[in-house]
């Protein structure tokens, strides 16, 4: 187990700047997500972790050993990949202890950490089976019983859930964060998936075109999200977002609409101000709207609805009977708003 | 459903199979026409071996006599066997054999291992070398004979073995073929065995050689065949039987003033028959591959 810190890291390919100056500190045995869109530079971030891609600037320090031109397998490290990457000629027994044998340990030690290792992940019944004799969560659990058998000082995990189907990668996930609870082991997982990283994380990193938007952990990104970017991408459904400006006392949208504001009273330049769904209610007074499209999901309804020209989604847990059409009035939470700057930038 | 609409279904599925089954019926025609090409020089071959009299072979050419042997007869292979050359028949297809194992060995070796550098090495100018390997192979093996045969003479390696082997292990075609079969298997089985701890030639050794079943058993048939119909090159480079392959001891039956051709057919069939022991021994990894379970399912 190690900490690992990341300092002003920058990545080109060429002329061509993909990661431009990422600094974070992950501390011993911590779990962190690094999230954000497709490109954005997660996996390129991890791999230079891992070694696999060298760093064109900055330092990074793996328990306070800099590890920038170090080989990937004297930085005592894991990896996870999406693709699992098995060797199909091997069986899984084989498959987990390869990394060991490569270490010069003898048969009795491997034998015995190989089935520690089976033992944690339930896959004793299947050491002597070859990868293509296993289903698509098999081969995922080996991909982590071949990290786990080296007792590394860090995991790192490349969007291992993406190859499952959605049942399997909420079971997967689930298992994912109980092996780190058991074994606190400091861990860097890459997904696009917001879900996923909101539920398996003690801190969030979110990333967009080479840079870090935010830290912290996952109800502090909902919470209190530091830009409209992180605020759109972190919850689903996604915070609604109106443009306007304060006139007063109160927000008034482009589309003319008046929405109260905050109690604390800061954010007098917001030039955009946001709500999330499940922070919207129906009320007796408030913002008149019209029902557009109503989707029940069971435990919740999605409600589509018109202010004045912006749409707008509601949550809601209550089962009303809405029809598309009519006429309803819906009121913020005014302890949960959100207001930003007209770069995006929180205010509140 | 009325009787008559279940009638109307029987005709139909009735029809449907019998056109499967005149479907299958042209397949096997075609297989069999393509079989009949390919085999029939192979059986003219065997049959002549068998025939006596080597007037009547070349009687028999040009006609159905030529697939037909009335009375069969070993006399020809025993003749072979008891060829009186330089030295005895079994000695030449010693020679082949040797040389073919040792071509084929080194071959294997030092053929992955340059496909494999190019693939995943990292070697600078690579992309260079690889079209540099490309272009060689469009260069014909007849076109540099001869200062080929120079350089040896010099080296003084002519009349022996290594001048029949060495010149031929490395070759731009199978490494090519290595290359091509390396660069496809996925870059995180490299990368996965990189962080396990393997160094660079471990990784040939151990995850890369194993899975290229496929690609060993299509360059060991090829280049077997090559070293063991090698003709122009042994006649070339040795002057005495010593070394000499089957290919060569078996011109010596198209003499000067009269071909037995009796004889050259029995050699003939002793000649293919390791070639196609080694085919068969290989040729089910020729299509089988289980790389695909390398990467998800
Ligand atoms: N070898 C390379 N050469 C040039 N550009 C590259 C290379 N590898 C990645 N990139 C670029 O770097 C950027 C970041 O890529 P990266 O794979 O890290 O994205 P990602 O965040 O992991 O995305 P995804 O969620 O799709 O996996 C992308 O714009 C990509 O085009
Ligand atoms: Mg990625």
């Amino acid at each position: 187990m190690s900490s690992v810190t990341i300092e002003q890291v920058r990545k080109q390919y060429g002329a061509v700047p993909v990661i431009y100056g990422v600094s974070m500190d992950i501390e011993d045995g911590e779990f962190v997500t690094l999230v954000g869109p497709s490109g954005c530079g997660k996996s390129t971030l991890l791999r230079m972790l891992a070694g696999l891609e060298d760093i064109s600037g900055g330092e990074i320090r793996i328990g306070g050993r800099v590890v920038n031109d170090v080989a990937p397998k004297e930085r005592d490290i894991a990896m996870v990949f999406q693709s699992y990457a098995l060797y199909p000629h091997m069986t899984v027994a084989q498959n987990m202890g390869f990394a060991l044998k490569l270490k010069g340990q003898d048969k009795a030690t491997i034998d015995r950490r190989v089935r520690e290792a089976a033992d944690i992940l339930a896959l004793e019944p299947l050491l002597d089976r070859l990868p293509k004799q296993l289903s698509g969560g098999q081969r995922q659990r080996v991909a982590m019983g071949r990290a786990i058998v080296r007792h590394p000082r860090v995991f790192l995990f490349d969007e291992p859930l993406s190859n499952l189907d959605a049942k399997l990668r909420v079971t997967m996930r689930a298992e994912i964060k109980e092996l780190h609870q058991r074994l606190k082991t400091t861990t860097v997982y890459v997904t696009h998936d917001q879900i996923e990283a909101m539920t398996m994380a003690d801190r969030i990193v979110v990333m967009r075109g080479g840079k870090v938007e935010q830290i912290g952990a996952p109800l502090e990104l909902y919470d209190r999200p530091a830009n409209t970017f992180v605020a759109t991408f972190i919850g689903s459904p996604a915070m609604n977002l109106f443009e306007g400006r304060i006139a007063d006392g109160s927000f008034v949208t482009n589309g003319g609409v008046a929405l109260p504001l905050p109690s604390d009273g800061k954010g007098d330049a917001a030039s955009i101000y946001g709500v999330r769904p499940e922070h919207l209610t129906i009320a007796e007074t408030g913002v008149p709207a019209n029902v557009v499209v109503v989707e029940p999901t069971g435990s919740e309804t999605h409600v589509l609805v018109q202010i004045g020209s912006a749409e707008t989604t509601l949550v809601l847990r209550e089962r009303l009977h809405l029809d598309p059409g009519q006429p309803i009035t819906i009121a913020p939470d005014p302890a949960k708003i959100h207001l930003f700057s007209s770069e995006g930038v929180r205010l509140n | 459903m009325s009787d008559l609409a279940i009638t109307a279904m029987q005709t139909e599925l009735t029809r449907e199979r019998s056109a499967i089954r005149s479907l299958r019926l042209v397949q096997t025609a075609c297989i069999l026409v393509i079989a009949l090409v390919i085999v029939s020089p192979l059986l003219m071959l065997v049959v002549a071996s068998l025939k006596d009299d080597r007037f009547q072979i070349l009687a028999d050419m040009g006609s159905f006599r030529a697939f037909w042997v009335s009375n069969p007869t070993l006399s020809n292979f025993w003749e072979v066997g008891n060829f009186s050359g330089e030295l005895a028949f079994g000695r030449y297809l010693l020679n082949s054999l040797f040389i073919l194992a040792c071509t084929v060995g080194a071959g294997l070796v030092v053929n992955s291992m340059a496909g494999f550098v190019l693939a995943w090495g990292s070697l600078r100018g690579r992309a260079l070398v690889l079209s540099l390997v490309i272009a060689l192979y469009v260069i014909p093996q007849e076109s540099i004979i001869m200062p080929l045969v120079i350089m040896v003479s010099r080296a003084g390696m002519t009349d022996s073995f290594a001048v029949q082997i060495v010149p031929w292990v490395a070759s731009p075609l199978y490494i090519f073929l290595f290359y091509q079969f390396f660069a496809q298997l996925p870059k995180e089985l490299f990368e996965a065995a990189e962080i396990d701890g393997a160094s660079v030639f471990r990784i040939y050794r151990s995850i890369f050689l194993p899975l290229s079943l496929p690609a060993l058993a299509t360059v060991s048939i090829l280049m077997g065949i090559e070293s063991w119909n090698q003709y122009l090159w042994p006649t070339l480079v040795t002057q005495t039987d010593y070394a000499r392959p089957i290919a060569v001891a078996i011109a010596t039956f198209f003499g000067q003033d009269s071909i037995y051709w009796d004889r050259a057919m029995a050699a003939s069939v002793l000649m293919m028959l390791p070639i196609l022991a080694l085919y068969l021994a290989f040729q089910r990894w020729f299509v089988s591959s289980f790389v695909g379970s390398a990467v998800k399912g």
